[in-house]
């Protein structure tokens, strides 16, 4: 299941939505923080404020055309999301075209914004190019009458193994300085099902994550952990596709006792996929 | 009002949009060929320049225009632009150096032509229409 928008409370199509994620023992997308805490992914929560957007979009273009990952002008991570958490999700699109929607996003957990998404812009394609219209206009019904919490199990019976956001291969790795990895995209990742059904790409969010990780792995040094705090400038130029392989690379371009910036570009047979910068904060001796 | 006005900004969006410092834009130079522009990054642009100078970029905009006063199959055959087609689209892009311009090229590469002039002549054209319609 790659779908993260559990309920649709409110929803001004085109405009405005507000909408639930709870965060379920049996995710995926859960992983022990630093404190031993299970929280949700923060890449997710950015997942799940760009498909309440797209919900909202696509209500308002009656399911003939729906956004994929373009731009995140900034992604700045300010809490997390634990097991058993309900997310408030909330999405405001500041403009729509025939080709795009722009918008700007907020979750918060009891009130306390853990992720925002500013100057985001997906480009809007043909529907029918991804998904089954009726299939969509179907789930949107479902979420936007009584939520989707009862029905499907977020994982089919939390017997699904966690989602393994590791390159294959490091093919180069220079602590604090830069990193080149490698992962190859199967087909048989358990996310292409959903992420489209009729065109299979690797989503964005999972793409920084995994990137957002080795710069963290790169960060470490002894004694010393950074955590991400935020992304900037995060573009999505080419779909990624099953037998892919994809190159990253991974640079830091500032490191101090408090922060540090990372900055990645992704290839696929050396054409640009995603560029972006990450910014960290180090959290140095703690708990560790 | 003329493009110089605007470039300064223009410049400091499109270094930003393409990730490269504001030194290394030139005015002239093609966005495609020496930024490594791609789509997202021309609708990126568009965007950033509608929300800094308040003004809406009707897409496809450029080749519209450059299609004015011709008739489809006089601007184009098979994709590729016919010589009065070219004629045409040279003095519409008239900021663009003549040497890009090459006999019977697609009509798909148009957008490779495009240089930071070419939007600050957009921007100031946009920013015209939105005061007229003000006016009216």
């Amino acid at each position: 299941m790659f779908h993260f928008v559990d309920q649709i409370l409110e929803l001004d199509p085109g405009r405005h939505a507000l909408g639930i994620k709870r965060v379920r023992t049996d995710e995926i997308f859960v992983r022990l923080n630093a404190d031993g805490k299970a929280t949700l992914l923060s890449c997710i929560l950015g997942e799940a404020l760009g498909q309440l957007g797209a919900w909202s979009v696509m209500a308002a273009k009656g399911f003939t055309v729906r956004p994929v990952a373009g731009v995140v002008g900034e992604v700045a991570i300010s809490g997390e999301a634990a097991v058993g958490d309900s997310v408030l999700l909330d999405t405001t699109i500041d403009s729509v075209t025939d080709d795009a929607v722009f918008y700007h996003a907020a979750a918060s957990v009891g009130g306390a914004t853990v992720l925002r998404l500013e100057n985001t812009l997906g480009p809007l394609l043909p529907m029918e190019q991804f998904n089954d219209p009726k299939e969509m206009r179907e789930r949107f019904a479902r979420i936007r009458h009584s939520g989707d919490s009862a029905g499907e199990p977020q994982t089919g019976g939390g017997t699904a193994a966690p989602f393994d956001l590791s390159f294959d291969e490091i093919l180069s790795f220079e602590s604090c300085k830069e990193a080149t990895a490698v992962r190859a995209l199967s087909g048989s990742e358990a996310f292409l099902r959903d992420h489209f059904p009729r065109k299979p790409v690797l989503p964005l969010s999972l793409l920084l994550e995994s990137l957002l990780q080795l710069g963290q792995k790169l960060l470490e040094d002894s004694g010393s952990l950074y955590v991400p705090t935020g992304a900037q400038k995060v573009k999505m130029s080419r779909f990624v596709e099953p037998g892919s392989s994809l190159l990253a690379k991974v640079q830091v371009t500032e490191r101090s006792a408090e922060n540090a910036l990372m900055k990645f570009r992704c290839e696929v047979n050396g054409e640009r996929v995603c560029v972006g910068q990450a910014e960290y904060r180090a959290i140095i001796g703690e708990n560790r | 009002m003329n493009t110089d006005t605007v470039y300064p900004k223009v410049r400091e969006i499109i270094a930003d949009v393409l990730a490269f410092d504001e030194e290394e834009i030139q005015r002239d130079g093609s966005l495609v060929e020496d930024y490594s522009a791609e789509s997202i990054d021309f609708l990126d642009l568009v965007y950033q320049l509608e929300r800094e100078f308040k003004i809406k970029i009707p897409r496809g905009m450029i080749e519209q225009e450059a299609r004015r006063g011709v008739d489809e199959g006089e601007f184009e055959e098979h994709g590729r632009l016919t010589d009065k087609g070219l004629e045409h689209l040279r003095k519409y892009l008239s900021e663009v150096p003549e040497d890009r311009f090459t006999p019977g090229m697609q009509v798909s590469l148009i957008p490779t032509l495009f240089t930071p002039e070419t939007f600050c002549k957009i921007v100031i054209r946009e920013m015209e229409q939105g005061e007229r319609a003000a006016s009216d």
